[in-house]
């Protein structure tokens, strides 16, 4: 393991940012570390860093424990959301700045910023004080500062959050290809879920001091073990509805505002169990005669929403529940009464209390 | 929020012009004198119109002032020496001194750190009058009075404060992720304070420093007191303009000039140096 | 929405003097007109003039040249206390010595409404933005959202010919704003109410307005409903501004063949089109530059073949990026692609969604050729 951190607490005062966060991370392997909006995921990237102390927990880089070892002596690599570029140097001398405290030949000092430069298409501007930089020009200077000492261990705090729209959909393609290139364990935070997916091998989903679930983007997005966890990937976000699902003869049956709809052999664990249906808009459909897992709904809107088309519907007893599809022309499915149906393979069933999954299949 | 009437644009002008005839009448007035003899200066009616002389600062600079009474020797050259290297000394000793100091309050929080800051602040709301005596006993007694070391320790009190509270400031504006930045990129925390912290604190370390110089410049007290002759700043030998034979006008007035200008000069030359990089965009935005 | 028209900008400018630096022309010949109750998003990234354009319409700036009219009404030479227009700020400027539900009817004080009616006015607009619970609190006490809420419902409380509201969510997280999103639009509706709001977020101005204003270096470029925008970008700046992912854009060469036109892209593949219309819209051009959508281009099948760069799953739809004509190729599938990064892939670029710009000023020719 590239980076280990095993048991690691922080708090300020009496707010605790995290309790026992314990997360591995291999070589080449980035981790997403995905939260909302705080400070917990920044003081993590700190703690790790070595420019803050955890108050308890093992930090190891390389099998090598550095919990006490000063930043200069960690190996880490460090890209920040606002940059922090030294305003005083040029761009050269900022990159330049990770190897002169090892590195004694300017030659070779020179040669290996230049390599990296042109890989981030920075070279030309490398003269140039940070002043004089854009926005994205900052951004990728500071990354061939993260990058250039081949750190064992790069930590990317957000670092497309203050770039321009474009600019970050680029950088989001480009990335992983020029991360698996250098081979560090990478530790990336963002608060973008299709950033998240888009760049992890893993993603480590941060709420309320911990880590409720690390998994690959398929699993937390297929198989969320909380609700919480379904809430923050997906747009639309994902529809819930109460239900307390029962036994009929070998299928589980829901039922949403009084129509009975089989979701099959799965779930048996929700039978009993005042539950939570969890349905992604992407894989419902709606059609104008009733089917055999459809319940009825008023359609009551039609947003565009980027490259798709939104529905909102109401169910009978007032809930709403959001359709997603790929991009159809305006008015083609007409508003008023209709149906709802989906896949029952589909489906995630949350126990309403714990929001944790229930079992899926039970074999 | 471009309409402003004449009205406006004339009552603006006329305060501005008031303001600046009230600052700088003074300053004209001295300068005019340092010109003038004694006579042209005690003459009734006072006169726009007269003749200039260099005659003062000549008996400035030559060291002897010629008058009624006859020869007087002047020691106001070796006066501006000595102010020069107290002044000078004082600044660098505070500054060596200060600037780590205000680092390590600006970066480590420590306990009863702010209590010692507030302590150290405290010896400039403090009367130097209250320490003199004791101070001046204690000098005898060790061996410090009428020294340019002892002068130097005592123009600390001065200096000190003002470079700790004014730099602490400065460093505390730089963002921590810069230094942090340089930390992770290999480097200790020393070569961080010399190469990063300082370079950044310039504007400021250097106002600091430019009125920590004008602050002791014009001391008075502490030289008065725990100087002689030989040691004494412009401020203290102005008194022997101050003469048997009366107030020779002219050559204060002359010395008033001759003490003012390295000052002014050095903050006319330092200001563009303060101003520039105060925004340096290092950091998003 | 009617046809009514609130205002008027007619050919505006704005150019900042600075001091020994050459000035800024920040908005450049600006005419637009603003129906009765319709929402208007002004669009565009930093610097563009949209934030320009809205000072100057609430009076914080004054005009260089051109004239505004407000139902009827000159309003340029006007103090901004006498042009009855609304504004939520950006900075969100509450009155710190006053409690939020202070500062939300202070902007009421001056109509001398009963009591009971005040009350009852910024009850339902604190509803409906969420902050009911925060009413009595200070500024101070409040986080950065709620105050910015606060700032909004301060300004679409009051009665007022025009609602200008700078970046009003942009302190907010997405959740929140997607909820806030549909409560203003519903409130800004159902009470008729004329809106202008400056945005960067192309999410946010699909959301919100009828009609938007897309911005770029002090001009305006195109003023339409998002359909339009997306349909028919009046230019290449639109065309790539608007739309996410942005459109793929290539460089092509044109040759005609007969009745065929060819758009040979660079370094890359041709597309050819067979339609009159299209060959007259080109006209004697030689070179163009073609634009594409990701969410047009078509792959795991087709004609043509191009080595995979990258291929990410967002839960809900592909994202691909293929190397073509020594550029990156952006194409969305709405099915999992599975398919190696370094492989090959067939894709197509079909013909009727091409979309034509001319390569000296960007201007649009053609959106959609048609298949003959």
């Amino acid at each position: 393991m590239s980076l280990s951190l095993r048991h690691i607490s922080k708090s300020f005062g009496r707010a605790t940012i995290f309790s026992d966060i314990s997360l591995d991370v291999a070589e080449g392997e980035t981790v997403v570390l995905f939260g909302p909006s705080g400070t917990g995921k920044t003081v993590l990237m700190r703690i790790i860093a070595g420019v803050e102390d955890a108050d308890n927990g093992i930090i190891m880089i390389d099998n090598r424990d550095v919990t006490n070892s000063s930043p200069d002596n960690r190996g880490v690599g460090m890209a920040f959301q606002n940059f922090a570029l030294f305003p005083h140097m040029s761009a050269y001398e900022n990159v330049a700045s990770a190897l002169t405290a090892r590195e004694g030949s300017a030659t070779i000092i020179q040669e290996r910023v230049n390599s990296i430069v042109k890989l981030l298409k920075i070279d030309h501007v490398m003269g140039h004080s940070p002043r004089e930089l854009s926005n994205g020009q900052k951004q990728r200077t500071a990354l061939a500062r993260a990058l250039v000492g081949a750190p064992r261990v790069l930590l990317l705090d957000d670092p497309l959050r203050n770039v321009d729209a474009k600019l970050r959909y680029e950088m989001r393609l480009e990335l992983p290809n020029l991360l698996r290139r250098f081979g560090s364990a990478v530790l990336y935070v963002t608060q973008d879920y299709k950033e998240a997916m888009a760049l992890g091998h893993r993603i480590a989903v941060l709420q309320g001091s911990r880590i409720i679930q690390a998994a690959s983007p398929i699993d937390i997005y297929e198989r969320p073990e909380s609700l919480i966890v379904a809430k923050l990937f997906g747009d639309p976000t994902i529809n819930v509805l109460p239900v307390m699902p029962r036994l009929h003869g070998d299928e589980v049956i829901i039922e949403i505002d009084g129509v009975s709809i089989s979701i099959g052999q799965y779930y048996r664990d929700a039978v009993g169990i005042e539950a939570s249906l969890a349905l992604r808009p992407e894989h419902l459909v709606v059609c104008s005669t009733p089917g055999a897992n459809s319940f009825p709904v008023e359609i009551v809107a039609e947003t565009p929403l980027n490259e798709k088309t939104v529905l909102l519907t109401r169910t009978r007893s007032g809930t709403e529940v959001l359709v997603s599809m790929p991009a159809i022309n305006e008015g083609t499915i007409p508003l008023g009464l209709g149906f709802v149906s989906f896949d029952p393979k589909s489906v995630l069933l949350f126990d309403r209390s714990t929001e944790r999954r229930l079992r899926y299949f039970d074999r | 929020m471009d309409n402003v009437s004449p009205i406006e644009k004339v009552l603006k002008l006329a305060a501005l012009t008031l303001i600046l005839i009230f600052f700088m009448f003074p300053i004209f007035w001295i300068l005019l004198m340092s010109f003038q003899t004694n006579e042209t200066i005690l003459r009734i009616p006072p006169s726009i119109v007269f003749e200039p002389t260099l005659s003062n600062y000549e008996a400035l600079i030559r060291g002897k002032l010629v008058s009624t009474a006859g020869t007087l020797d002047i020691a106001f050259m070796s006066n501006l020496l000595n102010s020069v290297i107290l002044s000078t000394s004082s600044v660098i000793l505070a500054l060596l001194f200060g600037v780590p100091a205000a680092y390590a309050f600006a970066r480590y929080k420590f306990k009863l750190g702010e209590f010692i800051a507030f302590t150290l602040l405290s010896f400039r709301f403090a009367p130097p009058l209250l320490v003199l005596l004791p101070l001046s006993l204690i000098f005898q007694k060790i061996g410090l009075a009428d020294t340019y070391i002892g002068l130097v320790w005592v123009y600390q009190l001065i200096a000190l404060p003002l470079i700790l509270w004014i730099v602490r400031g400065y460093f505390e504006d730089i963002s921590p992720d810069i230094e942090h930045a340089y930390r992770i990129a290999g480097h200790g925390w020393r070569k961080t304070f010399l190469k990063v912290a300082v370079p950044l604190a310039g504007p400021g370390i250097a106002a600091a420093g430019l009125l920590a110089f004008i602050f002791c410049w014009n001391n008075f007290v502490f030289a008065l007191i725990l100087a002689s002759a030989d040691k004494q700043p412009v401020t203290v030998g102005a008194l022997a303009f101050v003469t048997a034979s009366g107030i020779q006008y002219g050559q204060i007035a002359a010395a008033i000039v001759l003490s003012a200008t390295p000052t002014l000069v050095i903050a006319l030359y330092a200001q563009r140096y303060l101003v520039e990089g105060l925004s340096l965009g290092a950091v998003k935005g | 929405m009617d046809d009514e028209i609130v205002l008027s900008i007619d050919k505006v400018d704005k150019i900042y003097e600075r001091r020994n630096l050459a000035p800024v022309h920040a908005v450049k010949n600006l005419s637009m007109q603003v129906k009765k109750g319709e929402i208007v998003a002004l669009l565009g990234s930093s610097g563009c003039g949209k934030t320009s354009t809205l000072r100057m319409i609430a009076g914080f700036e004054s005009l260089s040249n051109g004239s505004l009219i407000l139902n009827g009404r000159r309003i340029d030479t006007l103090p901004p206390s006498a042009r009855n227009v609304a504004m939520a700020f950006e900075g969100y400027s509450l009155y710190p010595p006053l409690t939020v539900r202070d500062n939300i009817s202070f902007a009421l004080k001056s109509l001398r409404l009963p009591v009971n009616k005040m009350a009852e006015k910024v009850s339902k607009v604190a509803e409906m933005i969420e902050i009911g619970s925060i009413l009595d609190r200070y500024p101070s006490s409040i986080s950065g959202g709620q105050q910015q809420r606060a700032s909004l419902a301060r300004a679409l409380v009051r009665s007022a010919d025009l609602y200008l509201l700078d970046e009003p969510m942009g302190q907010l997280e997405p959740q929140l704003r997607a909820v806030l999103r549909g409560r203003i639009k519903r409130l800004l509706n159902e009470n008729r109410m004329t809106a202008i709001f400056v945005t960067h977020d192309q999410t946010e101005a699909n959301a919100l307005a009828d009609r938007i204003a897309v911005m770029e270096d002090g001009m305006l470029q195109q003023f339409a409903s998002q359909h339009e925008l997306k349909e028919h970008p009046a230019n290449l700046f639109v065309a790539t501004f608007i739309g996410e992912p942005p459109m793929n854009v290539f460089d092509a060469m044109v040759q005609r063949h007969g009745t065929q036109i060819v758009f040979h892209i660079k370094n890359g593949p041709n597309i050819t089109v067979a339609s009159t219309e299209a060959t007259k819209l080109v006209g004697a051009r030689e070179f163009v530059t073609i634009g594409i959508r990701p969410h047009n281009v078509i792959v795991s099948s087709g004609s043509l073949k191009a080595k995979i760069i990258s291929n990410q799953w967002l839960g809900d739809q592909s994202h691909l990026a293929l190397s073509v004509a020594g550029k990156l190729l952006v194409a969305v599938s709405h099915h999992r692609v599975v398919a190696q990064v370094g492989n090959e892939i067939a894709y197509d670029l079909p013909n009727n969604c091409l979309h034509v710009f001319d390569n000296t000023n960007g201007a649009a020719l053609i959106h959609g050729v048609e298949k003959s």
